[in-house]
């Protein structure tokens, strides 16, 4: 598993596809997040902004393999590990960059009423919690489910969208729980969405590494 | 391994590609798939390679080290030809210094090495596809599926890729392939399915000269200078080989096959001036190479000094195979092979 993430993740890097999700999430949080501003509520909105990059970033991994080359690797690691290393792969990456943000933003944020560290970790729980639903997001809109890049990229964007706004989702749970916080200047560290949306990503892993052999 | 009413479609509703497939695929056996275009040969040979999960029915005893090499492989990916070699290496379990040598090793046989450092996106047709052939011979599968393969290839690459696929069959690998070329790898094969009508059917092998059963077929260890060592198409050798087949005209040369002296009734290997298979008939292997013999010899072969160099090694008929396998696996260099008393 260590050689496929490390062939996913040299795809990714190399090839510079990762360059536009990551200036995506710059415009992000160079617009919405103000140095000064409540803590709480700019961790929130980081996190939020990691979801479309996350269910992008999948996405890109998923797809960026010719199929005689996946052929290759699905011969080589089976076709189920093989699509588990891509979704791991564009999962990973979006969850780094969401923890150097919250780092980063706690560190320029105005801590008032909340300590640094209680607003650090409520942040490192939803950023993960975000990304996730996002990966899902991801995993769901492109190979093996949506194949035709129209259909994929709509499903991608409105899918998205929804994941942020649907009441029962991980990632709203967790940047309403940040947001409100923010009101209150209470950190409430969002436990119960990051697991919610580690199991959503499992499930949704497990069906996607299954289907792949069956409907490609 | 085994294929139990294997059924396969595309995507949830598409029209079935391959219906009610059972066989047995024989273990360390060359095995051909012919059928014409569009009937779903790369289908199965994608179902073996396990790429493609059945629609229904089962595989089951596929080996844990598979390699497949597509058609075309004129990826763009963002390696050059030996780190894509290497990652591939580690895919398939080596370790990194493990994975570099060999990939380096392999490209050096398909004449590519200057191309190692080369990204793939700028290869040529051929070039890549010889990276495709280099990757699943990296760390010795077990099961070699070959989706024509040889297409692109220049000539010494082809032939390269005979000796190779040979080499993997001595060491008992299972080997499937597709090939346009009716002459390729002719009368190797043990076993050959016909794919027509969504059904796989098991046809006769297409070879003049042997039995319906399985043939392995080695050559000297695929290098050169070893290649020249075996006396491809002299009528001597031919006379006296006990399965020793002529290789075919033209510059196939080195790629004299052996093929398996069968013991018992069944075979077939029309050779004058031996009796291959009889029973108690033995054969006599002149071999040179490394330091010592590899330790355990199957048959239990007589051990003797033959001229410049060489080690004669007597075994009965039924032993020869595995006999020459095993010399082949430890690199040494096949020079003649003949039945007891006959000069060769």
């Amino acid at each position: 598993m260590t050689a496929l993430l490390r062939y996913q993740s040299g795809l990714l890097l190399r090839s510079q596809r990762w360059l536009a999700p990551l200036l995506l999430y710059a415009a992000f949080i160079g617009v919405g997040v103000q140095a000064g501003e409540p803590v709480l509520g700019a961790l929130g909105f980081s996190a939020a902004a990691l979801l479309p990059v996350a269910a992008w970033s999948v996405r890109i991994c998923l797809t960026q393999e010719p199929p005689a080359a996946r052929s290759v690797v699905a011969a080589a690691a089976g076709r189920g590990r093989a699509h588990l290393a891509a979704l791991v792969t564009g999962a990973a990456w979006p969850v780094l960059v969401g923890t150097v943000a919250v780092l980063a933003v706690t560190a320029i944020g105005d801590r008032r009423g909340v300590g640094g560290l209680a607003a650090a970790s409520a942040g490192l729980l939803a950023a993960p919690a975000c990304a996730l639903t996002g990966a899902v997001v991801g995993a769901l809109s492109s190979r093996p489910f949506l194949k035709a890049p129209g259909w994929s990229l709509t499903a991608l964007v409105l899918g998205s969208l929804l994941a942020l706004v649907t009441t029962g989702s991980p990632a709203k749970y967790a940047m309403t729980a940040l947001v409100t916080g923010a009101r209150t200047a209470t950190a409430d560290p969002p436990w119960l969405a990051c697991g919610g949306a580690l199991l959503l990503a499992a499930a949704t892993a497990a069906l996607a590494c299954r289907a792949t052999a069956r409907l490609e | 391994m085994r294929l139990e009413h294997v059924g396969r479609r595309h995507g949830l509703r598409g029209p079935w590609v391959l219906r009610g497939v059972s066989l047995d695929l024989p273990s360390a056996a060359l095995v051909r798939v012919v059928g014409t275009n569009g009937t779903g040969k790369s289908t199965l040979l994608r179902l073996l390679a396990g790429i493609d999960a059945p629609t229904e029915g089962r595989v089951t005893g596929r080996p844990a080290r598979t390699a497949y090499v597509p058609e075309r492989f004129p990826v763009a990916l963002p390696f050059t030809a030996l780190d894509y070699l290497v990652h591939l290496g580690r895919v398939q379990g080596l370790g990194r210094a493990a994975a570099r040598a060999r990939a380096g090793e392999w490209l050096e046989r398909f004449g590519a090495a200057g191309h190692a450092g080369t990204g793939l996106a700028e290869l040529s047709k051929g070039t890549s596809q010889k990276v495709a052939v280099a990757q699943a011979l990296l760390a010795d599968p077990a099961l070699l599926v070959l989706d024509e393969a040889w297409t692109g290839l220049d000539a010494g690459a082809r032939a390269e890729l005979d000796t190779a696929v040979r080499e993997r069959l001595a060491t008992g690998a299972t080997v499937v392939f597709v090939d346009h070329d009716p002459r390729r790898l002719e009368g190797e094969s043990a076993v050959v399915y016909g794919v027509e009508a969504g059904g796989v059917r098991e046809t006769e092998p297409e070879a003049p000269g042997r039995g319906p059963g399985p043939g392995l077929g080695s050559a000297a260890a695929g290098r050169p200078e070893a290649a020249a060592g075996v006396p491809a198409g002299g009528p001597e050798s031919v006379a006296a080989g006990v399965g020793l087949r002529e290789a075919r005209p033209g510059p196939g040369a080195r790629e004299a096959g052996l093929l398996r002296g069968r013991t018992g009734p069944g075979s077939d290997v029309r050779l004058p001036g031996a009796a291959p298979g009889a029973p108690g008939a033995r054969v006599r292997i002149v071999v040179s190479g490394g330091p010592s013999l590899p330790g355990r010899l199957p048959g239990g072969p007589a051990v003797a000094v033959g001229d410049g160099g060489t080690t004669v090694l007597t075994v009965d008929a039924a032993h020869s195979d595995a006999l020459l396998g095993t010399l082949l696996a430890a690199s040494w260099h096949i020079h003649h092979l003949g039945t007891e008393g006959v000069r060769v």
